[in-house]
């Protein structure tokens, strides 16, 4: 028996079903756009059906006997890539953390606040591989590049991440300093910078892990690094060099993000209490 | 004789000197690593900058004075750029349900497929996404499958993760009540933990179709289709003023799908 006819049996009334019409016109508009989408695009479907046998063979090539004997090669590029990467996120967080917390509520000026958060904006927007293409002209195709790119491209997303963080601290902290006669650099640097900076060098190490991963795209227009030497191989066609740089590629990243989220996990949360017991 | 009653013993206050000290040293050692190009790191060349900023500011100038005329051309790859968009979330969105509820704790108790879905997921995910591109270019040939199936499986490596992570991180009063009832595992989930997911679902399908506009902007630059392929045609004939068509026309365009699902997200959340 179903549930309403149970409820009807003993007599308890049971609330209208909410309307699914939004729900449904909205779905409605979801599909319609993606069967548009779809139909635009000009790929010839039955591709896809020759796919799996494609990736089969090429993973084959790659995977089969990977050609270790460039691997010293590889790990100096990869380690270039994550050089690339560190300074970028240095570059990038000296330069959002003041702009960041100038444009949060509170602290900036409205005229300064509103220009700022344009500014973010328009850098979100820009890719990264746009930026280093104009970085280029100035200081060549060099790792230096990638890291100035890096550092640029970072300040939108990083500098929204700061001006939030430090809007969304608890008031308490800044009322009591403007209560004790603060100024508004006071609050800054006494309630809201101390209440902010866990979450702040937690976005730090963030940044540093995408830009792992960025700076290896940034390798495939010349930037050097591991995706400079990625990009080569694969314009060669020499699948087992290339499947060996694709393993070396996803260790390096995962082994960053490991120790990078360990450390942020430790910001975040604080000592464990084995860890508590050790330091007292 | 005894000793008056022993005094309560304090705990000395934790210092951190040693500590920050060890992390400074730690932090310094890996920045001057960083910075040694004789085992791979990024030789810091300030003197190129004060040598050739005249360079860069010109690029910028000239991307400044955009050649709107050139405008029209950009409507199909830019058109082109946007469906990929689009598909590719869509695709990456089905796909993400049934994965993400098996990487989750509570909704998959089940120990071993668990950890073999995270596991590749987290692979999935340390392969950069131009990177993707270029190799599937090589496979599957110029054009724009390649570029949605990047953009396919970099959509549900980040959707799985950071779904998951969410599933992981809550509490599910429902789901306890779904088990105490006597529902199966596939039951409890269909009933209670997808209704109680759907909000962060949208909210990261949404991040992802973001995110694909910007990616799928650059993917053409190695030949996966879209609006890319024209910005990398235009820029090795150094026309520059067709560049800063292209590059305004990609900050519109993210500015409005994320001003789109800015307002979708609020009348979701």
């Amino acid at each position: 028996m179903s549930v309403p006819a149970a409820a009807r049996s003993l007599g308890v009334r049971l609330p209208p079903r909410p309307s699914k019409l939004v729900p449904t016109i909205t779905a409605i508009v979801v599909g319609a756009i993606v069967v548009l989408s779809t139909a635009g695009l000009s790929i010839t479907w039955s591709d896809l059906l020759a796919i799996p046998g494609e990736l089969l063979h090429y993973g084959r090539l790659m995977f089969e006997s990977p050609d270790w004997d460039k691997l010293p090669r590889a790990l100096t590029e990869v380690w270039r890539s994550i050089s690339m990467a560190w300074l970028g996120a240095i570059l990038c967080v000296v330069i959002s953390v003041p702009l960041g917390m100038l444009a949060a509520r509170g602290v900036g000026p409205a005229w300064l606040r509103y220009p700022l958060r344009g500014v973010f904006a328009v850098i979100r927007a820009v890719p990264e591989v746009i930026i280093a293409l104009i970085l280029l002209t100035v200081t060549g195709l060099t790792p230096f590049t990638g890291a100035l790119a890096l550092g640029i491209a970072g300040i939108g997303t990083q500098g929204k991440w700061v001006y939030e963080t430090v809007e969304s601290v608890q008031e308490g902290a800044s009322e009591a300093v403007r209560a004790a006669g603060g100024t508004t650099a006071d609050v800054a640097r006494w309630a809201l910078w101390p209440a902010a900076l866990p979450t702040l060098a937690s976005f730090a190490l963030y940044r540093f892990e995408i830009n792992i991963r960025t700076s290896a795209v940034l390798g495939l227009i010349g930037a050097g690094g591991i995706g400079s030497m990625l990009s080569n191989y694969t314009n060669y066609r020499e699948w087992s060099t290339v499947g060996m740089l694709l393993i070396v590629v996803v260790a390096a990243t995962m082994l960053m993000d490991a120790i990078s989220g360990a450390i942020r996990r430790r910001i975040m949360e604080g000592a464990t209490v084995r860890e508590l017991g050790r330091i007292l | 004789m005894t000793e008056p009653a022993e005094r309560l013993r304090i705990p000395p206050k934790p210092t951190h000197r040693l500590r920050t000290a060890l992390v400074v040293a730690a932090f310094a050692a890996f920045t001057i690593a960083t910075c040694l190009p004789a085992i791979g790191g990024v030789e810091l060349d300030f003197a190129a900058i004060a040598k050739n900023w005249q360079n860069g500011a010109e690029k910028v100038g000239q991307l400044l004075q955009p050649d709107l005329s050139f405008l029209p051309r950009t409507i199909g790859p830019m058109l082109e750029t946007i469906q990929m968009a689009v598909l590719g979330a869509a695709v990456a969105a089905v796909v993400s349900v049934p994965l993400t509820l098996w990487a989750a704790r509570p909704t998959n108790p089940e120990g071993v497929t668990r950890r073999i879905v995270r596991f590749l997921v987290n692979i999935v995910r340390a392969v950069p996404d131009l990177v993707y591109a270029t190799i599937l270019v090589a496979v599957v040939g110029v054009g724009a499958l390649p570029g949605l199936l990047t953009l396919f499986l970099f959509d549900v490596g980040i959707v799985v993760k950071l779904v998951s992570e969410a599933i992981d991180s809550t509490d599910h009063p429902y789901m306890e009540a779904g088990r105490a009832a006597g529902g199966t595992q596939t039951q409890i989930n269909r009933l209670t933990a997808l209704p109680q997911t759907w909000p962060l679902f949208a909210n990261q399908w949404l991040y992802a179709l973001e995110l694909n506009v910007r990616i799928s902007a650059i993917l053409g630059i190695v030949g996966a289709g879209g609006i890319g392929r024209l910005l990398d045609e235009r820029r090795s004939f150094y026309a520059y003023d067709d560049v800063g068509v292209v590059i305004l026309e990609i900050l519109v365009v993210v500015i409005a799908i994320e001003a789109f699902s800015n307002f979708l997200r609020r009348r979701l959340v």
